[in-house]
């Protein structure tokens, strides 16, 4: 193992493609372990692993260490991108805190169970500069709620960052770890505090085509109507959609999957993504995350380039935000969905732009179920983006 | 995309569905607190009611500084120390009413608040006093029906009072619903027209606007109690003949007439009898006075109290949001149609057009575009004037329109210029089938300033090629074959065919539309 000099703060990151989960999880552990005083583990892995034992690489990889992990729909890392592997991130030395937090049975109590994560931040030493990280259940809805909860507890204080676990398109179940456990239906989080910046970004590709259309009939995360038409038949005839679209599940939730709705917000149109929970007798459609009712909504459309120019943009806020600072490493979240646009090819062009703007730190992360990114006003979830968190 | 001010009443319509979904006084003052933090994107925002913090977002728990909030409400200070961002710049809007409030708002950036946001900040308290008022009285209900089961025998008032409270509420959250379902803005009026007239029991209730053409000058756009197509068809009338709501929109709040010399000719004049008492709230679009609502009396007696003044406010603040919101979705519609005659604009047509040709690569049937171009039409324009040429160009793009699919999109490019694009047509014949039949509706003569004209159309028309994806050529070569449709004789269609682009550069210049 590398072992880096004397220095305040280092990040590693470490992956094993091994098909076992204990040999793997402690194989990236050992990579990803740089330097001395590591602080906090976050592990990304593949649904196919087994979680109890990865968690046991992990502990025996570095014992002691707080650890925060979740399954993915691929993960991300200097080494290009994987389906399979463990990947883990590591992060340490004097100029680095962290403390960690986990709440369970978060369905139909998102807002207290992310009052109760957003609670470590307060347990971590005063330092000038933090992030909470948090990676929820991806199958969980209204994960904005959860938000709300943290900022009910930490204010402005602090950027809220990270994704939502995901399980490769299975949709039924994820694996979230976190106090030396594994969970389901919960958050799990990590205040990170720094003596240098911490700096978040995020960005999507995605371009409003066509006349608006108003919401006006939703409610539980589902869009009943639009323009007082069936929401799912709008939607579908606005984007000249195939035939089957209209009628089989599978067929319409990849025809929307790369076609996310806008909504309008003071600083940009935000992507929702409403292809997973199409609902045909009702001729409704949903995706977990809420759009008002009244609000205006745009059919967006983007390709492999608009989505790597937001790629470019989002590493470059990022690494801009830490004043001048060299980068000590990056975490990465970018959207499961994105994944369906890009193709393989343009995934593995993904991670070389991310490569290149890491420039040779290590950056780690995981293709996710919707993105966490809370730097400005109040609103943080996000889809079909890429969040970029860079530590100095 | 939408410009601020449609953005904005978009958010009040958001907020206006948001808090009117919540039970009680303190969930919406928490519901509201986000959605305007939100809607402004601010860190944050909290409401105040005199010298005490009610609710608030984004500070640390246990760390709210009710002090600096407080300040700033009361426009002490217009900044606040936020933890993790530093000094954002603050602003705030006051409520009056029974229980007056203020919204404050703070956000990071040195920029501070636009005016556009201040006007947005200043709709939200509005709405927010609306809200209030609503749930307060329904407070007061709740309070009232337990009180009248103890003492119903002996107090029947109190339970009047209980069921008009009931149904005032019941009116409010009915009109609520239609304005965010976007009902159609006549129906929302006449709703509320209906629903002062149901709750106040005045024998007359009506809506005046003031005129588009002339502000000094209103009509009745909504009425209850009067013969409502005659009222809706009388001319608009100077505001000093309006009464009571004359007098409400200039002086921008509520005035009261008794006596039936102050009462307006025009609703005596439809009313049939004296009236004897009136009412009258301004309604506003986007903060201007844009009419009045009012309520009248026949009986001698009718005195009107605190309590009408305040439901007859809420009703004319509902007015005022539908019209509002009502404005807006017509700036939308305009910003993506001609004015003239509602066809597609050239950037919609063109937007369109190019998905539809990255569609058409997908399938094996072509787009074809139709560029029809009127004939002689500067000649109507020059003898006629340009109201006969407006009124040419409307009746050519309702006749367009009659020749087309649903699917089919048709556009104005500006001038005599139209455009129409035909998705998944089976080949040429298909395009030339409805230029065909374009060219035959327009072959009718035009009834048009009492003469009877005759005004034709030359139509080109090409057809997208497979591997190809540009608008601009489809459009190139449309107009190439037009310009031929004119050298070949004019009232025509003609088929793109390679050999034009050669002859068309000569050409064009000595043909003259």
């Amino acid at each position: 193992m590398r072992r880096l000099p004397d220095v305040r703060r280092w990040m590693g990151v470490g992956r094993s493609t091994h098909p076992d989960s204990y040999p793997a999880a402690l194989a990236a552990t050992h990579r990803a372990v740089i330097g001395d005083e590591p602080k906090l583990l976050l592990a990304f892995a593949a649904i196919t692993h087994d979680p109890a034992t990865v968690l046991a690489g992990l502990r025996a990889g570095a014992p002691g260490v707080p650890v925060i992990g979740c399954s993915t729909h691929g993960e991300i890392g200097p080494q290009g991108p994987t389906d399979g592997s463990v990947t883990v991130a590591a992060i340490g030395g004097p100029g680095f805190q962290a403390s960690t937090a986990v709440a369970t049975g978060v369905t139909d109590r998102q807002r207290d169970a992310g009052a109760e994560v957003a609670a470590c931040a307060a347990a971590v030493a005063d330092l000038p500069h933090r992030a909470l990280v948090l990676l929820t259940d991806g199958l969980v809805r209204e994960q904005e709620e959860i938000l709300r909860g943290c900022y009910g507890t930490v204010g402005a204080s602090v950027p809220l960052v990270g994704g939502a676990a995901a399980d490769g398109w299975r949709m039924d179940g994820v694996f979230l770890l976190g106090e030396g456990q594994v969970h389901r239906d919960a958050v799990v989080a990590a205040t990170i505090a720094s003596e240098a910046p911490i700096s978040v970004s995020v960005r999507h590709g995605w371009r409003a085509v066509g006349k608006p259309m108003i919401v006006t009939n939703s409610a539980d995360g589902r869009v009943y109507t639009l323009d007082d038409r069936p929401a799912l038949d709008l939607y579908l005839s606005r984007l000249s959609a195939p035939r089957e679209a209209y009628t089989d599940p599978a067929a319409f939730t990849a025809f929307a999957l790369p076609r996310p709705l806008g909504v309008q917000r003071r600083s940009g149109i935000e992507a929702r993504n409403l292809s997973t929970e199409v609902d045909l007798a009702g001729r409704s459609i949903g995706g977990g995350t809420a759009l008002s009712h009244g609000c205006l909504t745009w059919a967006m459309t983007g390709d492999t380039e608009s989505i790597l120019a937001a790629t470019d943009t989002a590493c470059q806020q990022a690494l801009a935000g830490l004043g001048g600072r060299e980068p000590v490493g990056m975490l990465t979240f970018s959207c499961a969905a994105l994944r369906a646009v890009l193709g393989g090819d343009g995934v593995r062009r993904e991670s070389e732009r991310l490569a290149k703007w890491a420039d040779g730190v290590p950056f780690a992360g995981f293709h996710t179920y919707g993105e966490i990114a809370r730097v400005h006003g109040i609103d943080g979830f996000h889809n079909q983006s890429l969040v970029v968190m860079a530590l100095s | 995309m939408t410009e601020p001010a449609s953005l904005h009443i978009q958010q009040l319509v958001e907020l206006l569905a948001v808090v009117s979904s919540f039970p009680d006084e303190a969930s919406a003052v928490e519901g509201a607190v986000e959605r305007s933090a939100q809607a402004l994107e601010a860190e944050v925002a909290a409401v105040v009611f005199g010298d005490r913090v009610a609710a608030s977002i984004g500070f640390p728990a246990g760390q709210v500084p009710e002090p600096d909030l407080v300040a700033v409400a009361h426009r002490r200070r217009d900044w606040l120390a936020v933890p993790g961002v530093g000094r954002c710049p603050a602003t705030t809007a006051a409520w009056g009413g029974s229980h007056p409030g203020h919204l404050v708002l703070a956000r990071w950036g040195d920029e501070g608040f636009s005016i556009e946001e201040q006007n947005l900040v200043r709709g939200m308290a509005r709405l927010l006093e609306l809200t209030l008022t609503m749930l307060r009285t329904l407070q007061a209900e709740h309070e009232m029906r337990e009180r009248s089961d103890r003492h119903a025998a002996v107090n029947k008032r109190l339970v009047t009072e209980l069921r008009e409270h009931q149904r005032l509420l019941e009116h409010l959250f009915e009109i609520q619903r239609a304005i965010s379902r976007r009902e159609p803005l006549q129906q929302i009026l006449d709703t509320i027209t209906g629903a002062a007239h149901d709750l106040l029991r005045d024998d007359i209730v009506g809506l005046w606007l003031l005129d588009d053409g002339d502000p000094d000058r209103a009509w009745l756009r909504s009425v209850v109690g009067l013969d409502a197509a005659q009222a809706r068809q009388h001319p608009p009338v100077p505001l000093t003949e309006a009464g009571a709501a004359g007098a409400a929109m200039l002086v921008d709040r509520p005035v009261a007439y008794t006596g039936e010399a102050h009462a307006s000719p025009v609703i005596g004049q439809f009313a049939g009898g004296p009236v004897y008492a009136s009412l009258a709230a301004p309604v506003h679009i986007g903060g201007t006075v844009k009419g009045a609502l009012q309520i009248a009396s026949r009986r001698p007696r009718r005195v009107f109290n605190d309590s009408d003044e305040q439901t007859l406010q809420a009703f004319a603040g509902h007015v005022s949001l539908a019209l509002t919101d009502a404005a807006t979705v017509t700036r939308m519609h305009l910003a993506f149609h001609d004015a003239l005659t509602g066809l597609a604009s050239r950037g919609l047509f063109l937007e369109r057009l190019g998905e539809q040709l990255v569609r058409a690569q997908r399938s094996s049937a072509p787009v074809a575009l139709l560029f029809l171009d009127l004939d002689r039409f500067k000649e109507v324009n020059d003898s006629l004037g340009h109201s006969v040429g407006d009124q040419v160009l409307m009746v050519t793009a309702d006749r367009v329109r009659h020749a087309l699919r649903a699917d089919d999109l048709a556009a104005r490019f500006g001038g005599d210029e139209f455009a129409v694009m035909l998705p998944g047509v089976g080949g040429p014949a298909d395009a030339l089938a409805v230029a065909e039949r374009i060219i035959a509706l327009m072959g009718d003569p035009m009834l048009v300033a009492r003469q009877r004209l005759r005004v034709n159309a030359s139509i080109g028309i090409a057809l997208s090629v497979p591997g190809h994806t540009d608008t601009a050529d489809l459009v190139r070569r449309a107009d190439i074959a037009m310009y031929q449709a004119k050298r070949n004789g004019r009232g025509r269609a003609e088929l793109f065919a390679p050999g034009m682009d050669e002859t068309f550069s000569e050409a064009a210049g000595t043909i003259a539309s």
